[in-house]
């Protein structure tokens, strides 16, 4: 062993760092990046789930627990009609509504309460705040109940999901997307970037094929590739893991289908803005993590802080999960507009960039 | 434009940044000849060529090819190109690749006689990536040449291959000119200049001559034809 010739080698790789400010550039703000979007997502935002409370009390207790959840710190509690909870759960205006019921004052002076929790349920996270909010606001209901201990038992129901869904059953119907997406990403842009560094598209480009023959002949060869690895990773996941799924498996692999155009296109987008695999590898973390973290996979974008939520609306995979989560877990079929919205905001995005990378495919080569 | 030539640069300018390229380039091609672009590494020969099959477009100076303006993307299915490095898909084997090519230029009937021409036809199933370099450079001029283009350019075609095959590469072109095609060859290297018809002298971006073998002895005062290139290219400097 040399300590000179490991020294060499040590030296020559950070010599080439220091040309390229790319990499270094990754090196030392991506981090930043990346971890100060964690951090302003986690804790800047002032957005609160809503939360419908429905009274029906005849007593006073119903009302003063009401008002109690309405200065809780976890949620953003409104008052709603009890008949109307299902409509605004559907529509997305609130998470969950609580209904208290008609005995609701009786029921605690007898040292014992059964509040209805209605939660939407689509969304992984959204239902702890309310529970938790509800736990703290019993908390003043029993200092009024003098004299005797107030058995606290909500009954939940969930519109979609449900007591037989597992953390993989929510977060399942966004990864099957999400794989695909990414896997077909990364294998797009490192071969669109073989076709420039081997110089075939040089070759190509003084051929009599079009730009646009060229990234078609491209995201249709990778759109077959994505296509089987959709279905493998699609019959896997409800075959093999059990994911449940509540809509119709052709809708999922449309879907599925759309998000990897989308990726494919990316990628060849992408590509243009590379010289290197190396240099396209670095797209990895700042195209996917930030939309990763930004689409509602982990964190409901409801509750994202205000700004973060512009940035999400404009994320295509914010569109797909969603759309994968109204199939597979709400049950969604193409009438649902929620559903047809989302398809068509994937697919918008494709065509964009199918055209954006024709546009710049010999900008590039010169 | 006079319908002999098959490739026209008038007054061509190229820069790449405060680089200029190409400073002023004016040279005709005849149909059916081979014209060899001479000239040190880094004197604009590439970028001549990437002009006239359209890669890149003039800042000055307009190219005329086949008779129409470039870039055209209608002339490209009557031009070959092969760049310096042998372009290939390396997972592919020989005949797919040729076929590749054949097929984006419609002309999938042209495949054997590629093939057999650059004498890789017993070698058709091989894969790219095991072969030598001067298979890969065989494979390269096949897939240049599969359309039967009627203009040929070669980007220093024989840079890395070993003698016995340079002088069977310059039999190709020599059969392939004689059908008709005309060929432009670059090459920094003289002994190859005089398997040329005519000649141009690139040096700085700019033509220093141009003419037959014999006209660029003459014009340099020596037999020697590096020491001609020499003699131009010092008289230009001084």
């Amino acid at each position: 062993m040399s300590g000179r010739r490991v020294r060499a080698i040590t030296r020559r790789l950070l010599q080439g760092f220091r040309r390229d400010r790319r990499t270094v550039a990754l090196l030392f703000v991506a981090p930043i990046v990346i971890l100060g979007l964690l951090g302003y997502l986690m804790r800047g935002s002032s957005n609160l789930p809503n939360v419908g409370i429905a009274s029906q009390d005849s007593g006073p207790l119903g009302a003063l627990v009401a008002s109690s959840l309405k200065s809780s710190s976890h949620i953003h509690a409104v008052d709603i009609n009890a008949s109307d909870g299902d409509a605004k759960l559907k529509d997305g205006s609130i998470v969950a509504y609580i209904l208290f019921p008609a005995d609701f004052t009786r029921q605690a002076q007898s040292g014992s309460v059964a509040p209805d929790v209605h939660l939407e349920g689509s969304q992984p996270g959204e239902d702890s705040p309310v529970l938790q909010a509800l736990q703290e606001s019993m908390i003043s209901l029993a200092s009024q109940v003098a004299g005797r201990s107030v058995n606290f038992q909500p009954r939940v129901h969930h519109l979609y999901g449900g007591r037989n869904y597992d953390t993989l059953d929510y977060f399942g119907a966004a990864f099957v997307g999400l794989v695909v997406f990414f896997l077909v990403f990364v294998i797009t842009i490192v071969s669109f970037l073989n076709e420039r560094s081997q110089g075939t598209l040089e070759r190509l480009m003084a051929s009599p094929l079009r730009r646009g023959e060229i990234v078609l002949g491209y995201m249709l060869g990778f759109t077959v590739l994505a296509l089987i690895q959709s279905a493998e990773v699609l019959v896997f996941a409800l075959a093999v893991l059990k994911i449940h799924n509540q809509g119709n498996v052709l809708l999922i692999f449309g879907m599925e289908a759309l998000m990897a155009i989308a990726a494919v296109n990316l990628g060849i987008f992408l590509s243009m803005f590379a010289r290197s695999e190396f240099q396209a590898v670095q797209f990895i973390p700042l195209v996917v993590v930030p939309q990763v973290l930004l689409s509602g996979i982990i964190f409901p974008v409801s509750i994202e802080p205000t700004a973060l939520q512009w940035l999400s609306d404009i994320l295509p995979l914010t569109y797909a999960v969603n759309g994968m989560r109204d199939i597979m877990v709400k049950g969604a079929d193409l009438t649902s507009s929620g559903l047809q919205l989302d398809a068509a905001v994937v697919a918008g995005f494709c065509i964009l960039l199918i055209v954006a990378g024709t546009a710049t495919l010999r900008r590039r080569l010169a | 434009m006079n319908d002999a030539y098959a490739v026209d640069v008038e007054e061509v300018f190229k820069s790449f940044g405060s680089f200029k390229a190409l400073n002023g380039v004016t040279l005709r091609v005849r149909k059916g000849e081979i014209y060899g672009l001479l000239g040190p590494n880094g004197a604009g020969k590439t970028t001549l060529i990437r002009l006239i099959c359209g890669l890149v477009e003039a800042h000055g100076g307009t190219v005329t090819v086949l008779g129409r303006r470039m870039p055209d993307i209608a002339v490209l299915r009557h031009i070959g190109y092969m760049t310096q490095q042998a372009a290939l898909y390396p997972a592919l084997s020989v005949e797919e690749n040729v076929r590749f090519f054949a097929a984006i230029n419609g002309a999938e009937d042209g495949v054997r006689e590629a093939l057999g021409l650059v004498q890789l036809w017993e070698r058709r199933g091989s894969v790219v990536s095991t072969l030598s370099g001067g298979m890969r450079q065989r494979c390269s001029l096949a897939c240049a040449l599969v359309h039967r283009p009627e203009l040929l350019l070669l980007d220093e075609p024989t840079v890395g291959i070993d003698p016995q095959l340079r002088v069977q590469f310059w039999d190709y072109f020599r059969r392939m000119a004689a059908d008709g095609t005309t060929l432009v060859v670059s090459s920094h290297v003289m002994d190859e200049a005089d398997r040329c018809q005519r000649l141009g002298l690139i040096q700085y971006g700019r033509l220093l001559a141009e003419g037959s073998p014999a006209d660029i002895r003459a014009q340099g005062g020596s037999q020697n034809l590096e020491e001609a290139f020499l003699a131009l290219a010092g008289r230009r400097e001084s």
